[in-house]
């Protein structure tokens, strides 16, 4: 009796939460957008390491089942500069999980799970690229692969959680996009659109996702430029348009999984030479979900980035 | 009552007093000048080069410029003024940076060679 509400989970919240955190992976290698990539470029030989904590939460549950979840994660990404143009990325993350539902006989229950999740490889591409003092213009392609390392068979006390709320999905899934940035000194704008082929592993398949984002970052400080090389003040404003599938289940799709989001996210960035530290709030101001798929309520980003 | 002896020692103070003192006020002109001239032969060790940067645009930008420049033989030491686009490149006494190596280290960073000046005389 109480595998049957985790079935419906599986199909809604909890396949959501890993479509999201998975896809909004931050990559970004220079002073850069924090819920997507940039175009900006790691130099050859350079590495830069950004670490980013994510905290989630979900609670608005419009079922019986009354599913607050929470999610809090370490993602880390190493990027390294093959050449000027062309940088590689592994992006890691790391995901503690929690959801507490009712069950169809009134039980109040916990489900948690934690763990590596899928590991991303991707290169990106600078193929498009024209500067002038003090500003630059470059479009990037990029394309890459979701590994299945993490789990996919994890179990609590209540038994095996079903597939999407593993840490692992299991499949191999490819994603692409193209990223393009104008830079000045004073602001910089990026805008992204990338598609994930999400592939079917043990009879589950989440459903493909495509991601439409966009971000102005504006200098706040220091208003006037000197000599050497300042700290900027970065406030940052961010949209994230996301549209997923269904999921499918034993080839059939699933009526609770899918539909369209949109986030507007305002956050601060202090950019040096060697370090970055930043954060942001994800606000969902429009949610088009599928049947009884959970919504957001906030996610907040914050983190690092250092170069070497 | 009039102490010659007294009177002598008070006497005597100020004139030490004129001895040691400016020997004090002198010391740290010295040292300044010393630290100057050191620093001064330091900077004119080696040449001077402006790299002009095109779209160099953000302080995290400008470490990948300055490792690929300073990873150069006998680069001593790189300066970015990011307002101006221009990173500054000093080089080891006797050592010279010619265009094509910094056009190569400004591609390698992402970024574009806009000018590049050599110091007066190096001929280039």
């Amino acid at each position: 009796m109480q595998i049957a509400p985790l079935s419906f989970l599986a199909r809604s919240a909890l396949g959501l939460t890993l479509l999201v955190l998975t896809a909004s992976l931050p990559t970004g290698a220079t002073a850069a957008p924090q819920t997507f990539n940039t175009a900006l470029p790691v130099a050859r030989g350079e590495f830069m390491l950004r670490q980013q904590f994510l905290y989630r939460k979900a609670e608005d549950d419009p079922s019986a089942a009354d599913r607050d979840m929470e999610v809090l994660g370490g993602i880390s990404v190493l990027g390294y500069g093959a050449t000027g143009d062309l940088a590689l990325f592994g992006v890691v993350p790391f995901l503690d999980k929690s959801l507490d539902l009712t069950t169809s006989g009134g039980a109040r229950v916990t489900r948690d799970t934690s763990g590596l999740g899928d590991i991303r490889l991707f290169g990106r591409y600078t193929a498009f690229r024209a500067d002038a003092k003090g500003r630059t213009f470059r479009i990037a392609p990029f394309v890459g692969i979701e590994l299945p390392t993490g789990d996919d068979d994890d179990a609590d006390s209540l038994g095996r959680l079903p597939a999407l709320p593993q840490p692992g999905s299991g499949s191999w899934d490819p994603f692409f996009g193209v990223v393009a940035t104008w830079q000045t000194l004073q602001y910089q704008i990026d805008a992204q659109a990338s598609y994930k082929l999400n592939t079917e592993a043990n009879g589950f398949e989440f459903g493909d996702e495509l991601r439409l984002d966009a971000s102005l970052q504006y200098r706040l400080w220091p208003r006037e430029l000197g000599a050497g090389v300042p700290g900027f003040l970065y406030g940052v404003l961010e949209g994230n348009f996301v549209h997923r599938a269904k999921n499918r289940i034993g080839g059939a799709d699933d009526p609770d999984s899918g539909g369209e989001q949109l986030f507007i996210s305002p956050g601060l960035q202090y950019v040096t030479k060697r370090w970055v530290a930043e954060a942001i709030v994800q606000l969902p101001v429009a949610q088009n979900l599928n049947g009884a798929a959970l919504e957001d309520d906030v996610i907040v980003r914050a983190g690092f980035r250092v170069n070497f | 009552m009039a102490n010659p002896t007294i009177g002598r020692a008070a006497e005597s103070r100020p004139s030490r007093k004129r001895r040691v003192q400016p020997m004090r006020k002198m010391l740290p002109p010295v040292l300044l000048a010393l630290a100057l001239t050191v620093a001064t032969a330091a900077h004119t060790a080696g040449s001077a080069y402006k790299v002009h940067v095109a779209g160099l645009a953000c302080p995290f930008c400008a470490y990948g410029i300055e490792k690929s420049l300073g990873a150069i033989d006998g680069v001593a030491r790189v300066e970015t003024h990011i307002e101006d686009g221009v990173v500054i490149v000093e080089m080891a006494e006797g050592a010279t940076l010619d265009r094509a190596k910094a056009a190569q280290a400004v591609k390698d960073a992402g970024f574009t060679l806009d000018g590049f000046e050599a110091p007066a005389g190096s001929g280039q």
